[in-house]
């Protein structure tokens, strides 16, 4: 397997880089605007959530800036896509992992095979927030100029808006999920994805075969 | 602009109680157009225009008397001029007056996701309140007469008011004033509805239309503009008149059960991780053993 | 209208032919809808095209443009045939019974008896009566209605006035109106039977109408279609009563006023007709039109006109003041004796022919109104000056650029041009006189803008101009002008209160009324015309509308709601001539016995115990005069019954209306080929009075008309009926369309042998092909509101053609209205 990343050890502390600055730029940079998205979609969503626009700026400025801010984070995710896609292909491993997902979700991860630099949930995700942004621009752009669509195509938006939603609410699914590994469940991933070090031993455990390949180790033997 | 004596009974893309909704009301107000009577005068745009104070449109020759193909942002009432040849060859030259039909179950206020930007007051008229205005146009996806007009230059969308400013103030609607015939009535729905009938009767009666009737559809709860037409099996032969229109089911889905599906899932996605962290806690990396190569 | 507007209300039936009033007077129509939607009244429609009165109709028929009293004649005597007639109606308030003098003669040939083919006129000496007893009169007298007038009542004499008109019409039967009008015989018969229903079964409570506007009136046999109505009208008893009567409906809001006062060149204010250069002196002219009763003995009639002179009298009063007194002849000098014909057309080929120097148009537009624009045009280039006062600049003051006019021809063009900057209608006070005959006044809403000044100041600054001039240089006929009455606060600037209050009439010295013996005292203005005086003691402007602003007050101000009888007679809205009579010859709204027809729709009734005629409206009869005197209803008749028969000049052309083709005809009258056309009709010589036929393949019928949205030919300055309908067009049959391959928006070309009018297409089905006397006839139709002047045509936008450029100038011989609505065109792609 090849990594078309150039993340490296770090002699000097120890510790391992794990995304470079490019790297954690465009997941900020992505994160970002998918939280503006979110935020002021939720927003146009439900009537309880009407105030996050209004936090935001206002109803209307919310309506002018969440398809830009939709396409900008398409840019990011296709941006992002041009350094991970390699990084991000699911492989035969990959998929006995996910047989067997339900160890990694009880802390068993001895029972699960190793990992290369992204495990596949961390796949799946990248690949259903890539495509669910693609669905959400297509959808979305009936919603964003429907003063275009001609009458005799009018149910179109109906469609698409329902289209719009049930991305939304697959991207919001991954989303939860994400943040919750971020932040809560994996503890060194935010670290990893601000800073961009991670300690050896996470690497180890979390993503055995990307440690082995960086650090110069042989691959162990299954 | 005065709504006085108007009361609010729903608010778009609004969480939480109505405030005045429960006060009752005597009546809903209902504007019944007797298309029998109509003569395509086109008094009542004028008047739309001037009471609204739109300035005036380029318009351009159509092979028709009709003003303008459809309605605009800042053109609220429009007769649809249509010539139809029954099977007999009998001519009719048939003029509707199109204009917001103000539902009783209003499709654009269901779909707007803007909070207060279209109110149904408790007499019936719905309303759109610009400064609320997002833009989104879901309300012209939640009409089934295709009414709402978007400016592009405001990005708001605007249609019939019913003359709300008026209604409030205890006048009729500026078109109602204008018509020269008594083709437009302005009352009560219960007046309305029976006067309708009361003409509809006459029209059995009296003259060779048989199959008049009034067009106050149920698909979307009635309307409060309502039509006596020639013929009610056939209101598409009016520049388009839905025969049975809906709230698009889509938009009932995405409004109704798809929305809390939707929250529910979200719900439980947050719930579920919430559950999973207290069940089995963090992922721990492994100890830093000695031995690792640095 | 002999009734009113609000009195369309009463209806059961309505006939609604060339008239649009749904499209032309949709305010007004209100009352037709109400009738409907009330009374369950029928409303038929007859017209060249579906139009938006026929969009509300209960039955239309399309008739081709100009072959109205076939139709008319059609139904007359299918109603005849049918005993659809109110039979004591007939027999009593109208002439049916009246024997007609031997040796006149039915048109079968096209022709009635007199016809002087050198000449082109009647003899019209044996359209008269018979005289009873057999009594003759002097041979070199001029002809005259005789006194005691032989009578058939049983309506059974050959030569009684139902028999001819039974005779006369027994020609159009349904197959006849077929092939004239092309309405399908059986379209054409229900249409008749629906009409004539309301006297199905001799029944006489029902009330049928007819509604009628310039469709009729602008035809070289237009006062002969209205006439024709008139008959159908008598024969059903339909004349004097709520709900029926003859309605004209008047296109502008004052045609009505502009008649009353005059408009006309062979009429002075009041109907009075003008004098002629044989009447020598005042007396001469009171003799010559003022009638004397004519009817059998056992009759009486009221003759209104008989009092010809107190009108007269007082009219010259009224315009001379002291100037005019019995011993000068009442100034009857300073009055122009009409020789022959000055109607509008006339006017024009005057100045085309370099007769005319100068005009003044006021509130018209000359060019545009047409008939044939194009001679306008060119003899406005031989006048020596023109003054148009307008609020925009029109047609006629921009006649110098107009379209085919190149630069180098515009300076040679000697005509001076002024243009005076008059009000618009909110801006000035004073009356309309509406199709009811309502003296209705309004009030300015602002002041004219800039330098616009009101058409009184503009007029009277002329007048006192002119005056001057006169008094200064003399003329050779000072008199008339320097005696003209001018008294008004401020001669520059008469308030139109003064004119009213003068046009109302006052006394002149005390006046009593020998019947109620109430006194008017010198000054007073008077309450009515019955104290017009011949003696000088009374000074009136118009004798019609004498009682509009009496010492009561303003009573053409007045705004009273209340309607008690609910019949619509308001009778305290406004003033209606005469004598606030909503619905005229309102007697014969009762039988014999003076019994309402219908006791539904009270008007007026005789009262046996006041011995008077009483009513929710003012009757419009003697008021004293008992059933039993068998008084007719038709009090300005000399006979005192409505007219089936018009006697001697009553009308040029004919004392029954037969139909004649339009001049421009894509047939030869089937009536009477050889004899196609009115034998009487007015027509000029010019090399620009061009007539095209069916031969040089103008095959096309064509005929012209106003919109809603739009107003003659001001509103094209207006952006808001741009708007509405932001450029002309010409309707043309899909059948016709697919033939030619002419597409909606499509530009055409339509050319007649005067001109040709460009517009775009528009492709509709309301307008059908017709079978005219076996042949495949097509009929487009015109709105008349484009120019060369306005804001499409300035910008570019639309073509700058009028649609007058194709109407021919060939006139009615009565009311001299040029035909307007049936012509020949060809049309092609442009």
């Amino acid at each position: 397997m090849s990594a078309a990343s150039d993340v490296r050890p770090s002699g000097a502390t120890g510790e391992i880089e794990r995304y470079t600055f490019r790297e954690r730029v465009m997941h900020w940079f992505t994160g970002i605007t998918y939280l503006y998205c979110l935020a002021t979609g939720l927003a146009f969503y439900s009537p309880h959530l009407y105030w996050l626009a209004s936090v935001l700026g206002g109803g209307a400025t919310s309506r002018f800036w969440h398809p830009i801010l939709g396409v900008v984070f398409l840019m990011g995710t296709l941006w992002m896509n041009n350094f991970w896609h390699r990084d991000m292909e699911m492989t035969e491993t990959d998929r006995r992992w996910l047989d067997r997902v339900e160890h990694y979700m009880a802390n068993r991860d001895d029972l699960l095979p190793s990992q290369e630099r992204f495990n596949a949930g961390q796949k799946l995700f990248y690949w259903l927030m890539l495509y669910g942004a693609l669905l959400l621009l297509l959808t979305g752009f009936f919603l964003w100029v429907p003063e275009y669509i001609p009458r005799q195509a009018a149910w179109v938006r109906p469609l698409a808006v329902l289209l719009h939603e049930i991305a939304a609410l697959a991207t919001i699914g991954g989303f939860i999920i994400h943040i919750y590994m971020g932040v809560f469940f994996v503890p060194g991933s935010m670290t990893a994805i601000t800073t961009g070090w991670v300690s050896r031993a996470w690497a180890r455990t979390h993503h055995r075969l990307w440690y082995l390949r960086v650090t110069g180790s042989p691959p162990p033997q299954e | 602009m005065s709504n006085g004596p108007l009361q609010i009974k729903a608010i778009s893309g609004h969480a939480g109680p109505v405030p005045g909704r429960d006060a009752s009301r005597d009546y809903d107000v209902c504007k019944l157009v007797d298309v029998t009577t109509c003569i395509g005068c086109k008094a009542c745009e004028v008047a739309c225009l001037e009471w609204n104070g739109y300035p005036f449109r380029e318009t351009v020759f159509d092979n028709t008397y009709q003003t303008m193909p459809d309605l605009a942002w800042n053109y609220y009432n429009l007769i649809r001029f249509d010539e139809h040849v029954a099977e007999d060859g009998t001519l009719s030259w048939l003029m509707r007056k199109d204009q917001c039909m103000h539902c009783a179950d209003p499709g654009c206020l269901l779909a707007c996701p803007a909070d207060g930007a279209i109110v149904q007051y408790s007499n019936g008229i719905v309303d759109f309140q610009q400064e609320h205005c997002i833009g989104c146009q879901y309300c012209v996806t939640g009409c089934p007469f295709n009414i709402p007009k978007f400016n592009k230059e405001t990005k708001k969308v605007h249609k019939c008011t019913l003359c709300s400013d008026r209604v409030g103030a205890g006048l009729e609607p500026a078109c109602i004033k204008a018509c020269p015939t008594g083709c437009l009535h302005f009352g009560s729905k219960d007046d309305m509805k029976e006067l309708a009938e009361t003409r509809v009767r006459q029209l059995h009666e009296h003259s060779s239309h048989k199959n008049a009737g009034v067009y106050d559809p149920a698909g979307v709860g009635g309307t409060h503009v309502i039509y006596v037409l020639h013929d009610k099996d056939h209101p598409e032969r009016y520049g388009g008149l839905p025969k049975d229109p809906q709230i698009p089911l889509l938009v009932r889905l995405w409004k109704g059960p798809l929305k809390w599906l939707g929250n529910i899932a979200i719900a439980a996605g947050i719930i579920g991780v919430a559950t999973h962290y207290l069940r089995f806690g963090p992922k721990r990396a492994e100890e830093e053993t000695k031995g690792e190569p640095k | 209208m002999t009734n009113g507007w609000i009195d369309i209300k009463n209806t059961d039936m309505m006939l609604i032919m060339g008239g649009n009033p749904a499209e032309n007077h949709p305010c007004g129509f209100k009352w037709a809808i109400e009738a409907k939607r009330q009374r369950n009244a029928q409303m038929i429609v007859v017209d060249p095209r579906f139009t938006r009165t026929a969009a509300v109709a209960d039955l239309f028929l399309q008739i081709r443009a100009g072959a109205d009293i076939a139709f008319l004649g059609g139904v007359i005597h299918y109603a005849l045939e049918n005993q659809r007639v109110a039979k004591e109606y007939l027999v009593n308030y109208t002439n049916a019974a009246f024997l007609v003098k031997d040796g006149f003669k039915l048109p079968e040939d096209g022709l009635y008896s007199g016809f002087d083919a050198a000449t082109q006129t009647y003899n019209k000496s044996t359209w008269n009566y018979e005289e009873a007893g057999g009594g003759k009169s002097a041979a070199d007298a001029p002809p005259s209605l005789p006194p005691n007038v032989a009578y058939d009542a049983a309506l059974e004499h050959p030569r009684s006035v139902y028999q001819l008109l039974k005779k006369h019409y027994s020609r159009y039967t349904p197959e006849m109106v077929e092939r004239i009008t092309g309405i399908p015989k059986d379209q054409f018969l229900k249409a008749a039977d629906l009409f004539t229903s309301i006297r199905k079964d001799g029944d006489t409570r029902k009330a049928a109408t007819i509604i009628y506007a310039v469709g009729w009136t602008q035809h070289t046999f237009g006062s002969q279609i209205i006439r024709t109505a008139a008959m159908l009208q008598l024969l059903l008893g339909n004349v004097g009563r709520a709900g029926g009567g003859v309605n004209a409906l008047r296109g502008h809001s004052n045609i009505q006023g502009a008649t009353d006062i005059a408009g006309v060149f062979d009429i002075l204010p009041g109907y009075l007709k003008v004098p002629n250069p044989t009447d020598q002196n005042f007396a001469a002219w009171m003799k010559r039109i003022t009638p004397t009763s004519a009817k059998p003995k056992e009759w009486d009639s009221w003759n209104y006109w008989s009092n010809t002179a107190r009108f007269a009298v007082s009219l010259m009063k009224s315009m001379y003041g002291d100037a005019a007194r019995k011993d000068n002849d009442w100034a009857f000098s300073y009055l122009p004796k009409v020789d022959r014909e000055y109607s509008w057309a006339h006017i024009w080929d005057e100045m085309y022919q370099g007769k005319v120097k100068g005009l003044l148009a006021f509130g018209m537009n000359g060019v545009a109104i047409g008939p044939n624009s194009q001679k306008n045009i060119d003899a406005l280039k031989k006048a020596d000056w023109l003054v148009v006062c307008e609020i925009y600049p029109d047609e006629t003051s921009s006649f110098w650029q107009s379209p085919g006019i190149t630069r180098e021809q515009m300076k040679n063009i000697p005509t001076e041009v002024y243009r005076l900057p008059g009000a618009g209608f909110a801006e000035k006070d004073g009356t309309f006189v509406n199709s009811a005959r309502w003296l209705q006044w309004k009030w300015a809403a602002l002041p004219p803008p800039g330098q616009a000044r009101l058409d009184q100041e503009i007029l009277a600054r002329i007048f006192l101009n002119v005056r001057e001039l006169y008094k200064k240089d003399g003329g050779k006929f000072p008199d008339p002008i320097l005696n003209l009455s001018w008294s008004y606060t401020d001669p520059n600037n008469p308030s139109l209160s003064e004119v009213a209050r003068e046009l109302n009439g006052r006394a002149l010295a005390d006046v009593t009324d020998p019947a109620t013996q109430q006194i008017i005292k010198a000054g007073q203005q008077l309450p009515g015309f019955a104290f017009l005086r011949d003696d000088g003691s009374t000074a009136c402007g118009n004798w019609l509308w004498c009682g509009s602003w009496t010492e009561a007050g303003a009573l053409m101000q007045r705004r009273g709601t209340d309607d008690p009888s609910g019949l619509g007679i308001y009778p305290n809205w406004a003033w209606s001539w005469p004598m606030n009579r909503r619905v005229m010859y309102n007697r014969a709204s009762c039988d014999e016995n003076g019994k309402p027809w219908d006791p539904a729709r009270r008007q007026v009734w005789w009262n046996e115990a006041q011995k008077r005629w009483t009513g929710n409206d003012v009757p419009d009869f003697k008021a004293d005069s008992q059933p039993k005197d068998h008084m007719g209803p038709f009090i300005m008749n000399p006979e005192g019954v409505g007219r089936l028969f018009v006697p001697l000049g009553g009308m040029a052309d004919g004392p029954f209306p037969e139909h004649y083709e339009p001049f421009e005809s894509p047939i030869a009258n089937p009536l009477h080929p050889k004899q196609s056309n009115n034998p009487v009709v007015k027509k000029y010589k010019s090399d620009l009075d061009k007539f095209g036929t069916p031969e040089q393949g103008f095959t096309v019928v064509c005929t012209t008309y106003r919109l809603t949205e739009h107003y003659h030919y001001w509103t094209k300055n207006n952006p808001m009926n741009v708007q509405l309908v932001p450029e002309m067009f010409v309707e043309i049959p899909a059948e016709l369309a697919n033939e030619m391959g002419i597409t909606g928006g499509e530009k055409v070309k339509v050319t007649s042998a005067r001109g040709t009018y460009l517009a775009k297409a528009m492709v509709t089905r309301r307008i059908r092909p017709m079978t005219i006397d076996g042949k495949k006839v097509y009929q487009i139709g015109i709105p008349i509101h484009q120019g060369y002047r306005g804001i499409q045509e300035d910008e570019g936008k639309v073509p700058r053609t009028i649609a007058n450029l194709l109407s021919p100038a060939v006139t009615d011989p009565n009311a001299y209205t040029p035909e307007f609505k049936g012509f020949l065109v060809k049309i092609e792609k442009a």
